[in-house]
């Protein structure tokens, strides 16, 4: 029996590929599906509605969808990891509070934001890394706890003060244009770079697929010689990082700050929310930049199309609630 | 680490010696100073009854577990294996007998996972070449498996083969298989060993746990064979002898496995289970079963047992067929509704099935029948709970401190007469038994032995599912046969022999002699 | 060999049955000392019994959310909606209350009860489609809060009867505040029905071993769902006593019960992934962290910096913990090595 079977091994043709086109539709319907709904949301409410299709207005999206963008950036890749970051909002508030305070006080200049709001990234992020990964504390749990710790960090820098206006270089960065012949907005710029980055960390380097593959199964990923500890760390310090960065683009577009900025409407779980509705898994193993931007800016045009159809806002966390719903089951369906 | 994966045929020519491996968890010594040797083209066979060691033995020689004593050489130089990973940089590979699964990536990547190779000055995944190399040595051993594809979608026979692939792409030239045949069809085994036969004539080095007699004595070079974390003996290609490997491995003549005399089978009939199917697992199971009788399911591990044994007990819903139990049809009820109404089933794996081990054991007792503990107030009387457990280690002879120790801290033998327990305090018309003894040392299996036929003389009609022929010939009063889903054989009365029974599931060339 | 290895099991059994585990001694050792050091150090912590005992007031509600919530956590889940059903039962009530004129009692006890349906749209949505616990209740929280703002509308109802208001702020013969009475009350019938019916027994398991449960002819689903009904209960209660203390409602009156209460269900030795914990551990880590907040607010720091101080006390105690069962790298691995010396000697 074993001779022809040897031989027949061997004269099995090896079955040509599928087209090239047909596995990158199944692999990347995420991304398909959430820019055809978008799409799809842009010209059905601004058949009926002029202003919706305005420049102006799909700007406004955009803008609109930056700050959460980056946070929910890494948050994916934390949730890639079979993590979870709470302390992102805090990180957040953190960061926009210690920037703009020193702005408003000290005329910090806009690259000595950019520092600071990196340093605190670095450490609080690291921090928490170092928790999870070291201490074996479970993510949820270490980063509720340090979400109060940073909470109280927001309250105990800014002494019962807030910011309410910034100079002018940070208002440029949060409303201007690159340039008059280029309307593109400068924080969409900062969120496209970021997201080309990110875009390339996850997808095209060791760290990124190390972040996958402990995601998919720790063990194995230990023994093939991944070094766990190191990347889980890299992971919570990458999400602290565009977290704090998210709190300087909020300083920027908003012009203020407060105590509870972040943590009041509950970025960490909006965060979340973006990551599965772009097509992150919650059992980790799974994470894409690109759905969770796409998924970001989803929210914020269907948002938008609610003000339009005169839907009041007190629904539109309802409708991110039920979109996680039907981002999570129909993600099920399609990989079933 | 390298930046890319080195290529097959490093230095090393590739004996691997293990010398007076000791390893014991706990207390209990698994390993006791046991020696083997691989060899470069040759396939080295490790044979042993479940808890012989194999398994052991080969993961302190990847560098899974770590002994407590003895020795590894690799070409007669010394070597301390202290992760898989280092045991890869070394050229030995271990393929588990379900390999680890990347359910996300794809089978490319999970190839290359750990050593990914990357190009340009921004270091960025090369991923043309990595699929480039996945796929060529897929193809070096006529695979035809789409590097493309999600991992989740590959069968376990495919995994498998992905890892030897990946064994290649690491340059190992020691490929260690963990009992790879078990869950694979014959089919499927068959392209398996086309694969390993290859590997040999390159010169590799191969080893590989098996049970399975014929394909042990098809594929083998040399064979050494496990009993209680020792080597009984070991023997090279023309000197195998059949007969005298199945003996070493029980430990004794496989002819004077002793029968019972007497049996308490009545001619009752307490389940009937007819026509019954669930795809693609098995189809067409119908048998009888009859107070005080012990019936036996045997077969090889995948062959559909313990799948018919779980639709039986209302765990999987059944696509055609029907389950009779006390003339009563219980076909597709739910599983509490089945235990009330008198048939229980002990699974097969204790861990994660069949009890829960952070619990006490007078907790585990009752949790088969939680309102049989006496209420007071509305709430369970622990008093009556502990009488319940304390009565259960008495008759089971659970050896412990005490109803509330927990069962992670039982031997395997304690914990599963605890689990015999819990389903036989009910009185059950029908108990379905998988592997009672696996995990359980070889001096407390007797003594389940002896619950067991207890049991039936007090009228329990048993099914034993066992992959352990000496314990199915020692059991039961008839057996069937089961080979990928269907029944193919009955036995009974005298025509109940070890070679018989082997024959009528290891060699399915022989079924037509067993019938 | 078997004979040498049951040598080795036999022992304990002495040890049977303490009221309170390791953990949980540690935590009432600590709490008496934080009480009496507070006593001690901080003026005005304690005026008088009654008024000591009028504190508790500020901080049970959060003891009731975490009584519901550590259900779902035994099983091996989460309830993420916990703050917005308690601002919506509490609206509930407000709502009819004002808007049917019912008696603010009935009212009550219907915002109780629709509680109780909000969990069970919880459990549905996690039993039947197979959603993860986390993501399930994330998404139902949201909807959740929509539906409270929604209620609310711009002026929600506030002053309630008195007689109802006690229920928040009130004591039985001006001592005893009627908090403590309910959080008594349902702390007891907490504990027993964990540790001592069936039901408990079930939601142990499930959280140990949910497979094993399945195997063991329990319906995991039913009792999964139920579980999430309780919390979604316990949480409205919550919610109630929230509106009676404030004598008002407001849509985002709940967001500050969910992650503090998660916090006092981990504190309490409840294991996240289920299975592991006791309800006397959650209700002495509930006491603890509301005195560690009063005495703090009492004594002059500021409510976000008592937050800083729970979540470096939830961090460092889970650290310990983990410390002295050996797990994680670095510190534990050092901890470890210690311990084996002295385990050597004797």
């Amino acid at each position: 029996m074993s001779a022809p079977a040897l031989q027949a091994a061997a004269a099995l043709p090896v079955r040509p590929r599928p087209a090239r086109g047909s596995a990158w539709l199944r692999r990347d319907l995420r991304e398909i599906a959430l820019v055809g709904v978008t799409i799809a949301t842009v010209l059905v409410v601004g058949a009926f509605h002029r202003d919706f299709m305005s420049l102006q207005n799909l700007r406004f999206m955009m803008l609109g969808c930056v700050v959460l963008s980056l946070l929910s950036l890494g948050q994916t890749v934390v949730i890639a990891t079979r993590g979870i970051d709470l302390s992102v909002a805090p990180v957040l508030g953190l960061s926009a509070m210690v920037t703009g305070l020193m702005a408003q006080t000290g005329g910090l200049p806009l690259y000595g934001a950019f520092a600071i709001a990196l340093a605190i990234g670095l450490v609080l992020g690291t921090l928490n890394g170092l928790l999870v990964a070291r201490l074996a504390i479970p993510p949820i749990i270490t980063t509720l706890g340090t979400y109060s710790l940073y909470s109280g960090l927001i309250f105990l820098y800014s002494d019962g003060t807030q910011v309410d206006s910034v100079p002018h270089a940070y208002a440029t960065l949060g409303n201007g244009v690159v340039a008059s012949v280029l309307p593109v907005p400068i924080p969409v710029l900062v969120l496209g770079i970021v997201l080309l980055l990110m875009w390339f960390i996850i997808g095209h380097t060791r760290f990124g697929r190390a972040v996958l593959a402990i995601g998919n199964n720790q063990a194995a990923a230990y023994n093939a010689g991944i070094p766990v500890t190191i990347t889980q760390v890299g992971a919570y310090t990458i999400s602290g990082v565009l977290a704090a960065l998210a709190g300087l683009m909020f300083l920027s577009y908003t012009g203020s700050a407060t105590v509870t900025t972040g943590t009041g409407d509950h970025m960490e779980l909006q965060s979340i929310a973006v990551a599965l509705i772009g097509g992150t898994a919650i059992a980790g193993g799974r994470g894409n930049a690109l759905g969770t931007v796409l998924g970001s800016l989803f929210l914020s045009v269907i948002l938008t199309a609610l003000v339009f159809v005169h839907v009041p806002p007190i629904w539109y966390s309802a409708g991110e609630g039920v979109m996680i719903l039907l981002a999570v089951t129909a993600g099920r369906g399609a990989r079933a | 680490m390298p930046g890319t994966v080195a290529q097959a045929g490093s230095a090393s020519s590739g004996t691997y010696r293990a010398s007076d491996i000791v390893k014991s968890y706990g207390s209990v010594p698994v390993l006791k100073g046991l020696s083997v040797s691989l060899h470069p083209g040759r396939i080295h066979t490790t044979m042993g009854e479940n808890g012989a060691g194999k398994s052991t033995l080969f993961k302190v020689m990847a560098g899974l577990v770590q002994p407590n004593g003895g020795t590894l050489h690799l070409d007669d130089a010394p070597l301390l294996l202290s992760s898989p990973h280092e045991a890869h940089l070394h050229g030995i590979y271990l393929v588990p007998q379900e390999p680890a699964l990347m359910p996300e990536l794809t089978v490319a990547e999970t190839m290359f996972v750990g050593q990914l190779p990357t190009t340009g000055r921004w270091r960025r995944i090369d991923w043309s070449a990595m699929r480039a190399r996945a796929q060529e040595a897929l193809h070096a051993l006529g695979l035809d498996i789409d590097v493309d594809a999600q991992s989740r979608r590959l069968s376990i026979a495919q995994q498998q083969q992905v890892e030897c692939a990946k064994a290649l792409l690491r340059g190992c030239r020691v490929i260690l298989f963990d009992e790879p045949t078990s869950p694979l069809t014959t089919h499927e085994v068959d392209r398996l060993f086309s694969t390993m036969r290859r590997l040999r004539g390159e010169g590799y080095t191969l080893a590989f746990i098996s049970h399975r007699m014929d394909e042990v004595l098809d594929i083998s070079d040399d064979i050494s064979v496990l009993r209680d974390g020792a080597l009984v003996d070991s023997v090279e290609r023309p000197e195998f002898d059949r007969t005298r490997l199945l003996s070493q491995m029980v430990g004794r003549e496989m002819r004077t496995i002793p029968r019972r005399s007497w049996s308490s089978a009545t001619t009752e009939a307490v389940l009937t289970v007819d026509g019954l199917a669930h795809a693609p697992s098995f189809a067409e199971v119908g048998f009888t079963l009859h107070r005080g009788e012990i019936l036996g399911l045997a077969g090889l591990v995948g062959a559909g047992r313990t799948e018919i044994a779980e639709t039986i007990f209302g765990l999987r819903r059944c696509d055609a067929g029907s389950v009779v139990l006390d003339g009563a049809p219980i076909t597709g009820l739910p599983t509490h509704e089945i235990i009330r109404k008198g048939l229980v089933y002990a699974p097969e794996d204790r861990a994660r099935h069949g009890a829960v081990l952070p619990m006490t054991i007078a907790q585990n007792v009752s949790a088969g029948l939680i309102e049989r503990v006496r209420r007071r107030w509305g709430l369970m009387d622990r008093d009556d709970e502990d009488r319940i457990g304390a009565e259960a280690v008495s008759q089971y002879r659970v050896r412990c401190a005490g109803t509330d120790q927990t069962l992670r801290e039982l031997s395997g033998g304690n914990q599963q007469k605890v689990v015999f327990g819990k389903w036989m305090g009910l009185s059950p018309a029908v108990a379905i038994l998988d592997e009672p003894t696996r995990g359980v040392d070889v001096g407390a299996k007797d003594e389940i032995y002896e619950l067991i036929e207890a049991r039936a003389r007090a009228g329990t009609a048993i099914l034993v599912i066992s992959s352990e022929m000496e314990e199915l010939v020692r059991l039961c009063d008839r057996i069937l046969s089961i080979y990928e889903g269907r029944i193919v054989a009955e036995l009974h009365g005298d025509g109940i022999t070890p070679e018989r029974l082997g024959r009528s599931y290891l060699s399915h060339a022989g079924l037509g002699a067993a019938a | 060999m078997s004979g040498g290895r049951n040598d080795v099991t036999a022992r304990r059994g002495a040890s049977r049955r303490l009221p309170l585990g390791n953990w949980e001694r540690a935590l009432l050792v600590l709490l008496v000392l934080l009480t009496l050091g507070l006593v001690a150090a901080v003026p005005g912590f304690y005026p008088g019994f009654g008024d000591f005992l009028a504190l508790s007031e500020n901080f049970l509600p959060f003891g009731l959310v975490a009584l519901g919530l550590t259900t779902v956590i035994l099983t091996g889940g989460i309830d993420l909606s916990v703050g917005t059903t308690a601002s919506l039962a509490a609206i509930v009530m407000a709502e009819l209350w004002t808007g049917l004129h019912l008696s603010i009692w009935i009212a009550a006890l219907l915002g109780v009860a629709s509680g109780a349906l909000l969990g069970l749209v919880n459990g549905l949505i996690i039993t039947r489609l197979r959603t993860e616990p986390l993501i399930a209740t994330l998404a139902t929280s949201f909807i959740y809060g929509s539906i409270a703002t929604a209620l609310a509308g711009d002026n929600p109802p506030s002053g309630f009867p008195d007689s109802f208001n006690r229920l928040g702020t009130g004591a039985i013969g001006g001592i005893l505040p009627y908090q403590i009475v309910l959080f008594g009350v349902l702390a007891a019938f907490f504990s027993a029905l964990i540790s001592r019916s069936a039901f408990g027994r079930k939601v142990v398991m499930i959280g140990y071993n949910t497979e094993a449960a399945r195997y063991a002819g329990i319906r995991v689903d039913r009792i999964v769902t139920l579980s999430y009904v309780i919390s979604g209960t316990t949480a409205a209660l919550a919610g109630i006593v929230l509106a009676a203390y404030y004598s008002a409602v407001r849509p985002d009156m709940g967001s500050i019960l969910l992650l503090s209460t998660i916090t006092t269900v981990v504190l309490g030795g409840v294991s996240i992934f289920g299975g592991d914990g006791s309800i006397a551990g959650v209700v002495i880590a509930v006491l603890l962290l509301g005195m560690l907040r009063q005495g703090m607010l009492i004594a002059g720091f500021s409510d976000m910096v008592t937050t800083m101080v729970t979540g470096a006390i939830l961090l460092g105690a889970i650290a310990l913990k983990n410390l002295f069962a050996g797990r994680g790298t670095g510190l534990a691995t050092l901890l470890r090595r210690l311990r084996i010396r002295p385990a050597a000697t004797t």
